[in-house]
């Protein structure tokens, strides 16, 4: 998973569907740790501005 | 700040300085207990994800200061795809529309008032149960530092992390979480500068797309569940629908908001070992309106009375800190588990059946009964039953 930071918006809307605890929002960045991700997609799912891509 | 952090040993850490956070460290303050609320921003209050729309306060005893206050509102209407209005004014739909900047500020200035120590810019990482008291691990400037803590009441909202830490099951299914964005606009022209507008339709599928007066700006925004387009596509939509009869014709954004609003109800477990879960990570969010300030402020009060005075027993086991949840769930669980119920039902309506059921309410209703409003929809227009059968 990869966040494009042009177009995210730091709401953390995506990290609160993500069950394996792979992403974190640090002030006004998400940052993702790939090792952790089973690639479920939530995070796709729920981002108001389309900001994660695979 | 450092001095706080450093080898720090407190009766209760509050992670998450919103409105949930604040009064529930208030309340622990104020019953005695050596109070630390967390914050992982460098500014309280900061970045707004939220329609900033709050019911009154008198139950909390904060009177509606001119600080944080923009609008007062007196109810709202209710909007079908046809344009078929509803006014629905009085009981809980009065309230205020708050700059949510100035009010979770306010709440955490009102909290340290009263003794409540505040970090900010420092943000947990772990959280780890000795047995005893809780290892909370707080990275601040670079710096790891770990403070004790003998409860921690985790009011860390949407991203709802720092529960998961410590084993509870906070994280939301993401199809029951309404993906929001929010212009903040000037110049608008709203249909009444005390009442707030919702609109329902496949402008915005599952959700309903909202405006809010505030002050001298207006929050033009929506929530979604769907696969199909994001939320700012729908609102970009939204804003030029002629639904709006060209009321946003000469608005300009002055803000761009946007959030995730866990809609799904309450999470199981908000309670263990020396741990209280409130606010939007427990999942107490109206799954109707998605308002969740006053239901977390509520929730959270709650648990900051029940943490001070655990610490005065000298017991804060998960038997004593289940008072929490016996009270919170006695005065919201009903609530929010007939409103899930309701969404669930709203969300499989047409247009065409939306209209119905608009057709079917009066122009002017004083509170939202829905059983009520079942009823007369079915009496009315019979092709509703297959969905109302369960509330009537």
């Amino acid at each position: 998973m990869k966040v494009n930071y042009e177009k995210c918006g730091y709401c953390g809307a995506c990290v609160g569907v993500c069950n394996c605890m792979a992403l974190e929002l640090i002030e006004n960045r998400i940052v993702i740790h790939n090792e952790k991700c089973n690639n479920c997609k939530s995070c796709i799912i729920v981002c108001p501005l389309n900001a994660l891509e695979e | 700040m450092k001095m706080l952090l450093k080898d720090s040993v407190y009766d209760v850490v509050v992670v998450g300085a919103g409105p949930g956070g604040s009064m529930a460290s208030y309340y622990a303050s104020k019953n005695g207990a050596k109070t630390l609320l967390i914050e992982k921003s460098q500014e309280i209050g900061e970045p707004v994800r939220c329609a900033e729309a709050v019911p009154k306060l008198d139950e909390f005893n904060i009177s509606p200061s001119k600080e944080f206050v923009k609008s007062y509102i007196k109810g709202g209407y209710l909007i079908a795809p046809n344009g078929k209005r509803i006014e629905v004014k009085g009981g809980k739909t009065e309230g205020y529309v708050v700059e949510r900047k100035i009010f979770d500020k306010y709440l955490a200035m009102r909290s340290a008032k009263v003794g409540t120590k505040i970090a900010v810019k420092s943000r947990v990482v772990g959280l780890h149960h000795d047995g005893n008291l809780f290892n909370v691990k707080v990275s601040h400037l670079g710096e790891e530092y770990t403070v004790k803590a003998k409860v921690v009441i985790v009011a860390d909202g949407v991203e709802s992390s720092v529960a998961e830490m410590a084993g509870l099951k906070s994280k939301k299914n993401p199809k029951e979480v309404c993906s929001c964005a929010e212009y903040e606009m000037t110049n608008v022209k709203l249909l009444d500068n005390s009442m707030m507008e919702f609109y329902f339709g496949d402008i915005c599928p599952k959700g309903y797309a909202w405006i809010f007066p505030k002050g001298d700006t207006a929050n033009v925004g929506l929530g979604v569940i769907s696969n199909n387009k994001k939320a700012i596509d729908y609102l970009n939509e939204f804003i030029e629908h002629p639904i709006l009869e060209g009321r946003l014709k000469n608005a300009t954004p002055v803000e761009f908001k946007c959030g995730g609003a866990p809609v799904g109800g309450p999470i199981k477990k908000t309670v263990d070992d020396g741990i209280m879960v409130v606010g939007d990570a427990a999942g107490q969010i109206s799954p109707i309106s998605g308002g969740g300030i006053y239901l977390a402020m509520s929730c959270g009060s709650i648990a900051g009375e029940v943490a001070g005075r655990s610490i005065k027993y000298g017991d804060y086991s998960k038997e004593v800190l289940m008072e929490y949840e016996n009270r919170w769930k006695e005065k919201y669980y009903n609530i929010l588990m007939n409103e899930l119920k309701y969404r669930r039902i709203l969300q499989k309506f047409n247009e065409k059946e939306l209209n119905a059921l608009a057709d079917a309410m009066d122009n002017m209703l004083d509170e939202i009964d829905v059983k009520k409003i079942a009823y007369r929809a079915v009496k009315r227009a019979p092709s509703l039953l297959k969905y109302f059968k369960d509330i009537i």
